[in-house]
């Protein structure tokens, strides 16, 4: 039993190795995947399109310009000081014609009041269609208040908000969603995998001779899915690798926990491709069911949006989601170096998930296949 | 002795009864050939008998142990190969084998030593780098029969094997079940063809899952009932027509020519003005003595 077990593995590691098209999948999907959200998906907000409205025509005023001017967040459109030119109320015109997506107002009175030390309300309008955007740029815009109040007259005061972001200080999104592309390539590539195993050996008929040979269904979904989770371990071994050495994204906690994690997490995802290559005639429909999980896990997961970020209701549809565990375990060890006990909640979770869905999968895949 | 019985075997689709209180008996040592057109039931009774599926009723014996208690047991006597292609068409020839031998547990020199004298009959040797999708026909068929006898089966189940393969190679496979037969390997063989029916042992005729005779080549052509005549012309589509249209008279197309059909007690000279109106010279008509092919056209189309 032993040998027929290695020798299932080995040929279908043979048989992923000659198929061009899945080595593509296998080795470019990740490359591709982080090229995309490493460059171009890039939630990091910079040159956002500032109109300013300058009434003061003090000191304090240009230089309060000139530090938003630095750092290379903003754009400023400044000199807007007319008011009969350029009257307020076109910024709404301007915000839907995207010309501008934020506006600053320095009050008349502005440079008087710093000089007295008086508090002084700066206005910040922002354009939300883009609530990234938005709520990044109101979080720059306030430190760069903060600060210039402090620089002015040694108080914070006339800006009372605060706002820090935690372990990505610089809101690097690369940081944030490396860790992220490594789960989902790890449900995709297992779920789909597997998901299309037996099915297709059914579909070309070479289960055929098979079932009547002493391999048991045992040895043969045990043959697959070992074939499956070796290879998303190495898919994922790729990612991690690109990830730290071409994005330079820090590793901040134990990569042996993350693995052994991971291999808990296969239990769900392996399960997952039972259970869908079970309900499937073809390899066709086992592909459209692994693939509506794949987005409704991956969309809430916290992969793009945070889930705190969701309406209640969806927060509580995220529970049944496995992958949303398995995305905090990943970038809690990967950001912030989080250890067993901090993500103990997660593990449980895994392995109330893994133990349901692949026992229950594994039980009625036997029965099917014999 | 009977290497394989089974009784009553009846399994209904949906819409058709696929096999009706079908028997079978094999004996140890023979080839046995199940013959019938498609969809006659031959491919539901062989896939019955490797337990791919269930019957709805009726028993099977293999080697005396029953299939639905001790099929486990079975396996190891019984090498299958189903009629489509079922090896790994991505693999080579000898990675589907080493595969195959896996699974019986052959490994290093026990694996290398089957391997070659897989190879000596099947002659796939030259042929082991290469990938299965790109072999012929009948190299497929050998390299799957290989596989079937990985572990020394006794009993061999071949279903159609060599369907759609050139003439040559089916020649060459039924060398090899001869030889296979020879070493005391019991064959129980589906196909299409006639001329393969006569190289086998025993067989029987098989139509709409129903057993319609049984018995030796030789038996099963002499259960014709009649006489027949061989007509040599080019049979073209009305003159058979017209043959069977006259009362007594039935032909049917056969090689070059065609064949006449007469009733037992019937006399040739009865039918000379009307065969000679369709053209035909009756001192050419050649009695022949009846072959399968005759017999079972006789069975299935005219139920005698």
């Amino acid at each position: 039993m032993w040998r027929a077990y290695l020798g299932l593995i080995r040929k279908e590691f043979i048989q992923v190795f000659r198929d061009r098209n899945m080595l593509r999948m296998i080795f470019a999907m990740p490359v591709v995947q982080l090229i995309l959200f490493g460059y171009v998906v890039n939630i990091d907000v910079k040159n956002i399109a500032v109109d300013v409205y300058n009434y003061d025509r003090g000191q304090y005023s240009r230089e309060f310009i000139d530090a938003f001017k630095a750092g290379g967040y903003f754009v400023l459109r400044d000199a807007v000081t007319d008011r009969m030119d350029n009257p307020l109320w076109t910024l709404d015109d301007r915000f839907k014609k995207r010309e501008s997506e934020m506006a600053l107002i320095i009050p008349e009175d502005f440079s008087d009041r710093l000089t007295q030390y008086e508090r002084v309300t700066v206005g910040l309008i922002a354009d939300g269609t883009d609530a990234n955007s938005a709520r990044i740029g109101s979080g720059y815009a306030f430190q760069i208040v903060q600060k210039f109040s402090q620089k002015k007259t040694g108080f914070t005061l006339p800006v009372q908000v605060r706002s820090k972001i935690l372990y990505n200080p610089e809101a690097q999104s690369v940081y944030y969603m490396i860790p992220g592309i490594v789960a989902t390539i790890l449900t995709m590539l297992t779920v789909m995998l597997t998901s299309m195993a037996i099915v297709r050996e059914r579909e070309k008929g070479t289960l055929e001779q098979l079932l009547v040979t002493p391999m048991n269904s045992i040895t043969l979904i045990l043959g697959k899915i070992s074939t499956f989770a070796i290879l998303g371990i190495i898919e994922m071994i790729f990612t991690l690798v690109l990830g730290v050495l071409w994005f330079g994204i820090p590793f901040a906690g134990s990569p042996l926990l993350l693995f052994a994690l991971s291999f808990l997490y296969l239990l769900t995802t392996l399960g997952m491709g039972m259970f869908f290559s079970n309900i499937s005639s073809t390899q066709q429909q086992a592909m459209f069911f692994a693939w509506f999980f794949f987005v409704f896990a991956m969309l809430t997961s916290g992969f793009f949006t945070p889930i705190s970020n969701m309406p209640v209701w969806m927060q509580y549809v995220t529970l049944i989601n496995p992958m949303r565990y398995f995305m905090d375990i990943v970038r809690g060890i990967m950001m912030k170096g989080s250890g067993f006990t901090d993500l103990l909640d997660n593990i449980y979770a895994l392995v109330i998930f893994g133990l349901t869905i692949f026992s229950f999968s594994f039980l009625r895949f036997k029965k099917r296949i014999v | 002795m009977s290497f394989l019985t089974a009784t009553g075997i009846d399994k209904s689709y949906v819409q058709i009864k696929a096999l009706q209180a079908f028997n079978l008996e094999v004996n140890e040592g023979e080839i046995f050939a199940l013959v019938g057109p498609d969809g006659a039931g031959k491919t539901t009774l062989l896939r019955i008998l490797c337990r791919l599926i269930r019957a709805d009723r009726g028993k099977a014996y293999i080697a005396g142990l029953d299939i639905d208690r001790d099929f486990e047991s079975i396996k190891s006597l019984l090498g299958y190969m189903p009629q489509l292609f079922s090896l790994y068409p991505d693999l080579s020839v000898e990675e589907n084998l080493k595969f195959y031998a896996g699974i019986y547990g052959l490994t290093g020199a026990a694996f290398e030593k089957k391997r070659d004298y897989l190879y000596t009959f099947s002659n796939l040797g030259p042929f082991a780098d290469r990938r299965a999708q790109a072999l012929s026909g009948g190299m497929k068929q050998k390299l799957a029969l290989s596989c079937a006898l990985m572990h020394d089966p006794r009993l061999l189940v071949l279903d159609e094997p060599t369907t759609g393969v050139d003439p040559l190679s089916r020649h060459q496979f039924w060398e090899i079940l001869k030889q296979l037969k020879d070493e005391g390997v019991t064959i129980l063989v589906s196909t299409p063809y006639m001329d393969e029916v006569a190289r086998a042992d025993h067989a029987a005729f098989v139509l709409n899952g129903r057993k319609l005779s049984e018995g030796t080549p030789k038996e099963l052509a002499a259960g014709f009932k009649g006489q027949i005549y061989f007509l040599d012309c080019k049979p073209s589509r009305s003159l058979v027509e017209n043959l069977n249209k006259f009362e007594g008279l039935t032909a049917q197309r056969f090689g070059a020519g065609l064949h006449l059909y007469l009733n037992e007690n019937d006399n040739l000279d009865d039918y000379t003005a009307y065969l000679s109106q369709l053209g035909i010279n009756v001192d050419t008509l050649k009695p022949t003595a009846p072959g399968l092919e005759d017999r079972f056209i006789q069975l299935t189309e005219y139920g005698l």
